[in-house]
């Protein structure tokens, strides 16, 4: 019994710090946010909050900008992730092939270069990949229109397709090195055992490896999405700033702008609360998966 | 077992557009930032600078005030790193050694946080912070990035711990150490690793954070480098030369590191998640 006091006491000590740090700037803030939701506070208008009851969370049911900017978050989600697990997952079975079944000194140099250039896109800060994409597709200057020999302003004319690329381009690295190391786990003999059985490359593709990495696959893919979903921002704040019109407004930003930039403190309030409430449940899910797996 | 020639071929030219793909736009940054001005709006583009410079790189510190947001980003990086070494391990191994009623539920709420999006934090960070009189002070942005790093440095951490020998960490107590130096002076070294995988991390975070910095400072005695490099983008005018080689100077430092420790980070990203 002692033992065991001794063991929560221990336990509360090296926790405490932690807590301490996530109620004060994480619990009491949230809590702050709920109060300011039910009120009006545009500091242009009136430096005194006016409390306004469910009046935000109405707007909020009823905006047409905030549904807008939750489809917009979901098909970038949807598009991008999609984008990133394939890329991701060809890249990997690949490299895995030649990792583990090339004997050749040129072999094992390639794979090394491989490793460390695909490293490079997800040490990138995010907004220096947002700045040298928006130099890659710029219309008159910029080389993506050269080689194509068109004149395309690929950021007001495929807004959403462009920062798909360029999110897909930063975030693919860190699904391909988690399905490559889902696939180097397998093991070797399971190969040999397939070939013998005359499985080609596909059929080895489509019967073993994919159903050994399912698991890897099925996690990183979802907390992916749910990173996505949550925490997409500077890229498209320093590309699109949302536009043209309100055709990027992902959801992070509208939060941000609705603050910032409109100086509506109450109603992002209330769109700040309505985003933890998704990423809250978002991330539950995603716990029980885990589990799962 | 060999590969067939043809699958040889395709696995090549597969991963060499892999490679042209993740490396040609911070190459084309790169050149464009040895450009001048004039040549960096040629249409066509040059592949190759026809005449090298440079004035981008001296004008970040000329005219873009670099030294001082240098300073400001390596302040706010190893802020981070120390904060989350220090709360998050300790937190870590808590949660790994001393499991007691309730602790579950405490690291479940912990974990949770770690995927609140960050935008809607800062808007009642940022009027606390008013209120404490912190705007465009450093401490309001390393306190914001800190506290949204320590669940990813938490859950990052634990499984470090939880592969360490018991058997060493008991041997240390039937020694007599207290379970302040069996941490400290064992679990510690042994989790060095791990701790080195969250100090990478962490000074990344702190390196690349733009949402707090630029929500909490105006000035720029409190500005990261990732702002700086934002409002190279005005409504008026981009400066396309300076952006360049502020992209390329911001991003050097994590792309060295990641290239030196680049197991450490394919091991973060694992235990991450």
């Amino acid at each position: 019994m002692s033992r065991n006091k001794a063991r929560i006491k221990a336990g509360l000590v090296l926790t405490l710090p932690s807590f301490f740090v996530v109620f004060a700037f994480l619990i009491y803030p949230i809590g702050y946010l709920i109060r300011m939701s039910f009120y009006d506070y545009s500091p242009l208008r009136s430096l005194q909050p006016v409390f306004v009851g469910l009046e935000n969370y109405k707007w909020l049911i009823t905006s047409d900008i905030v549904s807008h900017s939750l489809l917009v978050t979901i098909a970038f989600t949807i598009l991008s992730v999609a984008l990133e697990v394939f890329l991701g997952l060809m890249v990997a079975v690949l490299l895995a092939k030649l990792l583990v079944e090339g004997k050749t000194l040129i072999d094992k140099i390639f794979c090394s270069v491989v490793n460390g250039f695909l490293i490079l896109p997800f040490a990138t800060p995010a907004i220096s990949a947002a700045v040298a994409w928006k130099m890659l597709l710029q219309p008159s200057f910029g080389p993506v229109d050269a080689i194509l020999n068109q004149q395309i302003a690929w950021f007001s004319e495929y807004p959403l397709l462009s920062i798909i690329l360029a999110d897909a381009w930063k975030m693919t690295p860190m699904i391909l090195f988690l399905f490559l190391a889902g696939i180097l786990s397998i093991d070797p003999g399971q190969f040999e055992a397939a070939r013998i059985d005359g499985a080609n490359t596909l059929q080895e593709f489509y019967f073993l490896t994919l159903p050994s990495i399912l698991p890897v696959l099925g996690v990183a893919t979802a907390f992916r999405a749910v990173d996505a979903f949550t925490k997409v921002f500077d890229i498209v704040f320093m590309t699109t700033g949302g536009g043209p019109g309100n055709d990027t407004q992902v959801f992070p930003l509208l939060v941000w702008k609705t603050a910032f930039d409109h100086l509506q403190f109450g109603q992002a309030s209330t769109l700040a609360v309505a985003a933890i409430l998704i990423s809250l449940l978002l991330s539950g899910i995603l716990l029980l998966v885990r589990r799962k797996a | 077992m060999k590969i067939s020639r043809s699958a040889r071929i395709v696995i090549y030219v597969v991963l060499i557009v892999a490679i042209l793909f993740s490396f040609f736009p911070m190459a084309w940054m790169l050149t464009s930032s040895l450009k001048p001005e004039n040549e960096i709006y040629s249409d066509p583009p040059t592949w190759i600078p026809q005449t090298f410079t440079t004035r981008n790189f001296s004008d970040l510190f000329d005219k873009f005030n670099f030294a001082i947001l240098t300073r400001n980003s390596v302040i706010i990086s190893v802020s981070v790193v120390v904060i989350s070494l220090v709360i998050g391990a300790m937190a870590a191994y808590g949660f790994s050694r001393y499991k007691f009623t309730g602790s579950n539920i405490l690291l479940g709420g912990l974990l949770l946080t770690r995927m609140i999006t960050p935008s809607s934090l800062v808007v009642p960070l940022f009027s606390i912070m008013e209120t404490l009189g912190r705007l465009n002070k450093l401490d309001s942005i390393i306190v914001g990035v800190a506290v949204l790093n320590l669940p990813f440095v938490v859950w990052m951490l634990k499984p470090f711990f939880d592969e360490l020998p018991r058997e060493v960490e008991e041997a240390g107590e039937i020694d007599g150490l207290s379970p302040v130096s069996v941490f400290w002076r064992i679990s510690v070294p042994l989790a060095a690793p791990g701790l080195f995988t969250v100090l990478l991390f962490s000074f990344i975070a702190g390196w690349v954070d733009l949402l707090f910095g630029m929500s909490f400072s105006t000035v720029p005695e409190a500005m990261p480098l990732t702002v700086g490099l934002m409002q190279m983008q005005t409504g008026y005018k981009i400066y396309w030369g300076a952006m360049m080689a502020g992209g390329i100077y911001l991003t050097l430092p994590t792309f060295l590191l990641a290239l030196i420790f680049q197991q450490f980070l394919v091991k973060g990203m694992r235990s991450g998640f």
